[in-house]
């Protein structure tokens, strides 16, 4: 009896310590944060590292082995709110968290694929996100899960219980403001940029002190708004962005000048700035606004201790395309004649790809990521695109009483040559791997439009196909000489992330619902898999136990689905769905 | 731009999994059968659809709830308002409250009112050929709307034409027409003129604060806001518009296309309301301009 007791007793302590032990390893740190491209066994950032880069040295699933992987569990999201899922898990000692549609967000465990928890964020009546209810991703800190709502709010949640820590309403979703994109986390503040339609927003960058959700600053994206620092929890003017307001926009269409940071961003610690992207000036119809509307359809290179704008690149000046130039800037370094550049890559919607000087975002070189480009014939020496004028859509006010104007053909359409979809790049190869996406767009006057019961001029526009065969283009593409070393075309578009691994490897999903493996160095399809919806969402690698895993989310949604025209013959067989799929070698 | 006035030709869904109940438009037969009649207007939008403040703070108003509360009544049926957040686009509020349903709630309503009657618009063609509307049909104009200046008589003498705004401040509320009308027309020369407030109303308070010298907006709103102020010291001005497109339009209403039945029945309504002059009642109420649409006069 007392001898059973004690060994209890003695059992139940263990259990206890090893518990603690556990939690305090299980807190994510900075340092966790900054390393996370060279840890295997957790994902701990969007984009396997803060770079972004979405590259793994994890090679137990290479060219040779890949043909051997098979799914170990699926976890079904559940449901009957089965929309775009566009997220990537995040993996911390054995659990993985990852948000779906509608705003919510589940621990699973990633060994087994149990629920070990779910949160529902209530959202109010309402709420007009633009482009489907997705969400691409939560933000690790200590002992948080930090992510952004549909109607605007950043919340915290306990990683072992899914409650709730803080919640803070980052704007007001009355206003047209909603959060799709991944928080990310950088010397212990959350940063997080905002969404929102054309309902005359204007785009801001905010940090949040991780530990409580206080602001610490917020920075417009816009020229001519003041940013704001927190002092010892008093609101201070931190300079106006740009300088001063009217530089590069006519009247007071500052006041409402759009450029949404919806697409997240990323950071380097080696210049410690941080990268966000901004979408397309409103109203969208340029001629409205002549000038180059900064900061929108941009990069900006903003200090993480003090929200200001180190520098800025405008990859699209005057948008009247809708070019967002929200997509990731991705630090990589490499040797040119014996000495080591700082760059950074990215690829815009506009149809161009751009490397730039990430220390004072100089302008390297720049090449097509399409075959089509119709709105400039070029960049200039400085990156700015050679405008071809006749290609500019035509202002409605011009339109002839009555009469539906000519119509302009642009490519690449307003979903653009590469949308968000995180593309990835490969330090054993030095190529980027770009999902792009060959369509076009005709847009022409419309005498015949109604807003909120007002008539008036407006236009009308439809996104078609280039090519018959096939609209996706995963391209690999060397940074150093613009060259396209090889190219995967798939029939419909391209939504999804994409992961490189040391493995020769290069993962990605298509919408028809395949993960699809190709080798790095030729494009041959290695491995393919389907997971039963279409994959919007990011994949990601990490080792458990001794073992490689691969995870992604399968759940046809996101913006192509909510356009028509031909694109739509192409997908509206594909059918809806919304579950993890985790993969590994057979043992 | 790459919502506005989008030719959508939208993806079907094809399961109904919130509320099957209530998620269709129902035909006349189901609205007498239920009792209850669900009338879509836009939130926030005076002298409209709005919830009051002071002594009638949340009490639902405005001529469209007027005229809704009215419709519900002659057919003897409850109303349940459904409350519209305006997209960019009618084709898209169309869509979201009364044939599909937006994606995130795909519930709709009976019937949707502020709606144009234009048949140039309800015979639109899509890119491909197909009509844009044929889910919806549209009818029973009730009102003829228009574009109305109201301006400081101090600051300004006379409103002849629009060029005085080139000298002039002009107050608008953000991404509306009169925003877009005042930053494009004539090359934007009266572009930097144009100053933009949240709404109507807080553009009428600039005015009276003497930040703008003029406003622009929907002739409704325009007058139903002018009854708060003194009309000598803030007239309605007599100027055109050119180069806006539409200088008048018809505002109607709409039913899902395969429920005619109840487009008839309230067409009935309306048409029985104008002629007895109710109608004009519900707008003298709320203090706004009333023009009869043209229907009605040739058929007099």
């Amino acid at each position: 009896m007392i001898k059973t007791t004690k060994t209890k007793a003695l059992s139940l302590s263990m259990i206890v310590s090893l518990a603690l032990t556990g939690m305090a390893n299980a807190n994510v740190t900075n340092k966790d944060i900054l390393n996370d491209q060279m840890t295997t066994e957790d994902v701990v950032t969007y984009g396997l590292g803060l770079k972004g880069q979405r590259y793994s040295p994890l090679k137990k699933i290479n060219t040779e082995t890949v043909k051997e992987m098979r799914p170990v569990w699926s976890f079904s999201l559940g449901g009957e709110k089965q929309r775009g899922q566009e997220s990537q898990p995040m993996i911390k000692d054995g659990v993985m968290y990852i948000t779906g549609s509608y705003s919510r967000v589940f621990a699973i465990d990633a060994r087994t694929g149990d629920e070990l928890w779910q949160y529902d964020a209530r959202l109010p009546d309402g709420i007009m996100p633009c482009c489907d209810v997705i969400n691409r991703g939560v933000a690790l800190y200590g002992d948080l899960v930090i992510f952004g709502t549909l109607d605007a709010k950043l919340v915290a949640l306990h990683k072992d219980t899914g409650k709730v820590v803080w919640k803070k309403k980052v704007e007001d979703y009355k206003a047209g403001y909603s959060i799709t994109a991944a928080p990310i986390v950088v010397k212990g503040k959350v940063i997080t940029g905002v969404a929102g339609g054309e309902f005359g927003i204007v785009g801001k960058v905010r940090a949040y002190d991780a530990k409580n959700g206080n602001l610490v600053w917020e920075r417009p994206t816009v020229e001519g708004h003041m940013g704001y620092i927190w002092k010892n929890g008093k609101k201070m003017e931190n300079g106006i962005s740009g300088g001063k307001a009217g530089q590069t926009w006519p009247g007071d269409l500052w006041k409402s000048g759009g450029a949404a940071p919806w697409n997240g961003g990323t950071y380097d610690a080696d210049v410690d700035l941080l990268f966000f992207g901004t979408g397309n000036p409103a109203p969208w119809n340029s001629h409205l606004r002549p000038g180059d509307n900064y900061f929108s359809s941009s990069r900006l290179a903003i200090d993480p201790d003090t929200g200001k704008i180190v520098w800025h690149f405008q990859t699209t000046p005057h948008d009247g395309w809708d070019y967002d130039g929200v997509n990731e800037l991705i630090s990589f370094d490499y040797k040119q004649n014996g000495k080591t550049v700082k760059a950074a890559g990215t690829a815009d919607r506009n149809g161009f790809f751009y490397v730039l000087n990430r220390e004072n975002g100089d302008f390297i070189r720049g090449f097509p990521i399409v075959d089509k480009i119709s709105w400039a014939s070029g960049l200039d020496k400085n990156g700015r695109p050679i405008y071809i004028d006749s290609n500019r859509p035509g202002n409605p006010a011009d339109s002839k009483k009555g009469k539906k104007g000519t119509t302009v053909t642009s490519a690449p359409a307003f979903l653009g040559a590469k949308n968000w979809m995180p593309m990835a790049y490969s330090k054993d190869t030095e190529l980027f791997y770009v999902p792009t996406n060959e369509w076009e767009m005709d847009i022409w006057n419309e005498p015949t439009a109604y807003k909120k019961g007002s008539a008036y001029l407006g236009a009308g526009f439809t996104i078609k196909a280039i090519n018959e065969a096939y609209i996706g283009v995963l391209r690999a593409m060397d940074p150093k000489t613009g060259k396209e070393v090889w190219r995967y075309k798939n029939y419909s578009p391209l939504w999804s992330g994409v992961l490189a691994t040391a493995g020769n490897l290069v993962f990605i999903g298509n919408p028809e619902g395949y993960l699809l493996g190709l080798n790095a160095k030729t494009g041959d399809v290695e491995y393919k898999f389907n997971t039963g919806s279409g994959i919007v969402g990011s994949p990601i690698t990490w080792e458990m136990d001794g073992e490689q895993y691969i995870s992604v989310l399968s759940g046809w949604g996101g913006a192509v689905p909510l356009w028509g025209g031909d694109v739509a013959k192409r997908i509206k067989h594909l059918n809806q769905g919304g579950s993890v799929w985790t993969f590994k070698l057979p043992k | 731009m790459k919502k506005s006035n989008s030719r959508l030709l939208c993806f079907a869904f094809s399961c109904c999994w919130f509320l099957c109940a209530t998620a269709f438009s129902r035909s006349y037969d189901d609205i007498i059968e239920s009792n209850e009649i669900v009338i879509a207007v836009y939130s926030d939008f005076r002298p409209f659809s709005y919830l009051g403040n002071g002594i009638d703070k949340g009490k639902e108003q405005g001529i469209d709830v007027d005229l809704a509360r009215i419709i519900a009544k002659k057919l003897g049926v409850k109303l349940r308002l459904r409350w519209m957040t305006a997209d960019e686009s009618v084709d898209d509020d169309l869509r979201n409250n009364l044939w599909k349903g937006h994606y995130l709630k795909r519930t709709v309503a009976d019937l949707m009112l502020r709606v144009p009657y234009d048949r140039e618009y309800s015979l639109l063609r899509d890119d491909i050929g197909e009509l844009v509307h044929q889910h919806v049909h549209m009818f029973a104009p009730f009102h003829t709307e228009s574009w109305q200046v109201i301006y400081n008589s101090k600051k300004i003498e006379s409103v002849e034409t629009i060029a005085v705004f080139q000298y002039h401040d002009i107050g608008v509320e953000v991404d509306s027409i009169p925003q877009f009308y005042l930053t494009s027309a004539f090359r934007g020369r009266m572009r930097d003129r144009a100053k933009q407030f949240p709404s109507i109303s807080e553009a009428i308070s600039a005015m009276t604060e003497s930040k703008v010298d003029a406003v622009m907006g929907l002739t409704s709103q325009i007058s139903h806001l002018q009854s708060q102020l003194s009309k000598t010291d803030y007239p309605l001005a007599k100027n055109a518009f050119p180069m806006i497109g539409r200088q008048q339009w018809d505002i109607g209403m709409a039913v899902k296309a395969d429920y005619r039945q109840l487009g008839y029945a309230v067409a009935d309504i309306v048409e029985s309301m104008i002629k007895t002059g109710e109608i004009e009642k519900i707008f003298a109420k709320y203090n706004v301009i009333y023009k009869l649409p043209n229907l009605y006069k040739t058929s007099e």
